[in-house]
């Protein structure tokens, strides 16, 4: 991951604040692409950062031990079909 | 003080009362002191013990109403206090066991219901209730106690809105603190998965009703905060009963979600039901439904704002570079180079000369600046006299301008005798009479009044006087008589 960049808030923030200083429209040429490749930069990294969790269900237990329980994902789909059904 | 034990001796009287009449049986025996014997002196203590076994038989088991004052735990534990009503007072004391069990704090001013028996303490010489258990009248122990807390929490700054952390831009894994068996998890996941595919949830299964339950989700809401990654907790249940709900009251869950590491959502039971628990959370939500669509939407949110940021962004880029390619274009058609090259030494020449100009400017403006400057210091050092002579010129104004008045009412005056004067003369004049249609007549000097015919002849001029003009007349002829004149007017007043 880009160590420029510090986390998903960050990233948005200074997205922001590239296109305000785009869109003004004073800054030199050069420096606006600058920014354009940095902005590119920043909302390829949000884009990743929000697909990037994947889907998963896990119980934590008395002992402090994770255990997936995927089911029961699973199970609310069944009642809502069920539901669905009757 | 005294009228304190006014009441306890009212059925012994009513007993002496009945002393009269020895042969009939008594009715209650408790009541009723031993038998009387002439001059039987009692010591106190022996008084005092029969006042023991009289009321402490008598009011073994009793329920009193009142309102609580002088509230006081001593360090034993038990709290003694007055309950009092509008007539009478009676002292009264708890023990640290049976306090300990009450769901609300007594306090000074509240109204309860007291259960307990009555005793007596000799070496003092007072009774007191010795209360087994105290609820507040009218309102539930359970409301109360739910309002003490939130005042104790609310006064350790536990709900202050500074406090209320926002949540996770984009939570990385979204922990639960729910039953296993309620809907409330169902209805999480279900959002969950609707909306976002990916959420990895984490849910840490705890009680959330009954006995223990508050135990239980304090140690659920401690344990899940501290796993990697959860950054947003969803603490809730679906609805059910005020005592169902209970546990979300309880102050060992409050303090819990205050200490949680990472921001916490409230979602206990429907939209109506409010517990300490929201106070005490970064956020409420209404149902654990909107729980999870707070944590779901913020990420649409994201993902919208994301598009529009990057399009945004690609839109202003290629707008400025399609602008520097038009005015490249322009400049490439409109401009060789030779003719560029002169131009700029043309213009270089030309900066010269301003440079050389406005130098002069400067120079000419200092100039100006010196000259104002000298006017001003002159100004300034006869600025001493200018005032004084001011001074005497605003004076000499405002007399004129007095004198002026002064005048002008004189003149006014004089010049209203004068118009009364000239209105009366003018009624006088024999020359009104014209106004009626008279005429005087002159020889033509006009230094005499014709009076008669025979003073003029044919062919003679005379002027004529009319109200309005004069006419120049030639005589043709005249008759001395006066016959044809019209008859005379009365004279004029």
């Amino acid at each position: 991951m880009d160590p420029t960049i510090k986390d998903f808030e960050a990233a948005l923030t200074e997205l922001d604040t590239i296109v305000k200083k785009l869109e003004d429209g004073d800054i030199p040429l050069e420096q606006s692409l600058q920014l354009f490749e940095r902005g590119v930069q920043l909302s390829r990294f949000c884009h990743a950062r929000l697909e990037e969790a994947e889907k998963r269900i896990e119980i934590l237990n008395e002992r402090g031990q994770l255990q997936d329980a995927s089911s029961l994902l699973n199970e609310s789909a069944n009642i809502q079909s069920s539901k669905g059904k009757s | 003080m005294t009228s304190f034990f006014d009441l306890p001796f009212e059925e012994p009287t009513a007993a002496e009362a009945s002393v009269g009449e020895p042969a009939d049986p008594v009715d209650s025996p408790t009541a009723v002191p031993p038998e009387p014997q002439p001059r039987r002196i009692l010591t106190v203590s022996e008084l005092t013990a029969r006042i023991r076994t009289l009321l402490e038989e008598q009011f073994f088991e009793v329920w009193v109403e009142g309102e609580l004052s002088n509230c006081k735990v001593w360090t034993s534990g038990h709290m003694y206090f007055t309950l009092k009503d509008r007539g009478a007072q009676i002292k009264g004391v708890m023990f640290g066991s049976a306090l300990r069990l009450l769901k609300f704090k007594p306090q000074d001013g509240l109204r309860v219901v007291a259960r307990g028996r009555v005793s007596v303490y000799g070496p003092k010489g007072e009774y007191q209730i010795a209360c087994e258990h105290l609820e507040p009248e009218g309102l539930g122990a359970r409301q109360l106690a739910f309002e003490q807390l939130k005042e104790r929490l609310a006064a350790a700054g536990l709900f202050d809105p500074q406090r209320k952390r926002p949540l996770p831009a984009l939570p990385r894994k979204i922990g639960i603190v729910t039953s296993l068996d309620g809907a409330a998890v169902r209805d999480i996941i279900k959002v969950l998965g609707r909306r976002y595919a990916n959420a990895h949830v984490v849910i840490r299964p705890t009680r959330v009703q009954g006995d223990g339950a508050a135990m239980d989700i304090m140690r659920a809401v401690r344990a899940i905060g501290r796993v990697r990654d959860v950054d947003v907790v969803i603490i809730g249940r679906g609805g059910g009963s005020i005592e169902d709900l209970w546990a979300f009251n309880e102050e060992v869950v409050a303090r819990a979600i205050a200490g949680c590491p990472v921001p916490t959502i409230s979602a206990v039971g429907h939209e109506t039901d409010v517990t300490i628990a929201d106070f005490v959370a970064d956020l409420r939500a209404p149902t654990p439904s909107a729980a999870a669509e707070m944590v779901v939407s913020r990420k649409d949110d994201f993902c919208a704002r994301i598009d529009r940021l990057s399009q945004q962004l690609s839109n202003t880029m290629s707008a400025r570079l399609h602008r520097l390619e038009a005015r490249l274009r322009m400049l490439e058609a409109r401009s060789g180079y030779a003719g560029a090259h002169g131009r700029i030494a043309m213009r270089s020449r030309h900066a010269a000369e301003l440079s050389h100009e406005l130098h002069q400017a400067v120079h000419a403006q200092l100039a100006r600046r010196e000259r104002a400057y000298h006017a001003l210091r002159l100004k300034l050092e006869t600025f001493d006299l200018r005032r004084r002579l001011g001074t005497i010129r605003t004076r000499l104004v405002t007399a004129d301008g007095q004198l002026g008045a002064a005048f002008t009412r004189s003149h006014h005056r004089h010049d209203a005798r004068l118009r009364t004067a000239v209105a009366r003369l003018e009624s006088l004049s024999p020359l009104a009479v014209l106004g009626r249609g008279y005429a005087v007549c002159w020889n033509a000097e006009r230094t005499q009044v014709i009076r008669e015919a025979s003073t003029v002849n044919p062919g003679d001029r005379v002027r004529v006087t009319l109200n309005r003009g004069e006419l120049d007349c030639d005589v043709r002829g005249g008759s001395a008589s006066a016959d044809t004149s019209p008859p005379p007017e009365p004279a004029p007043r």
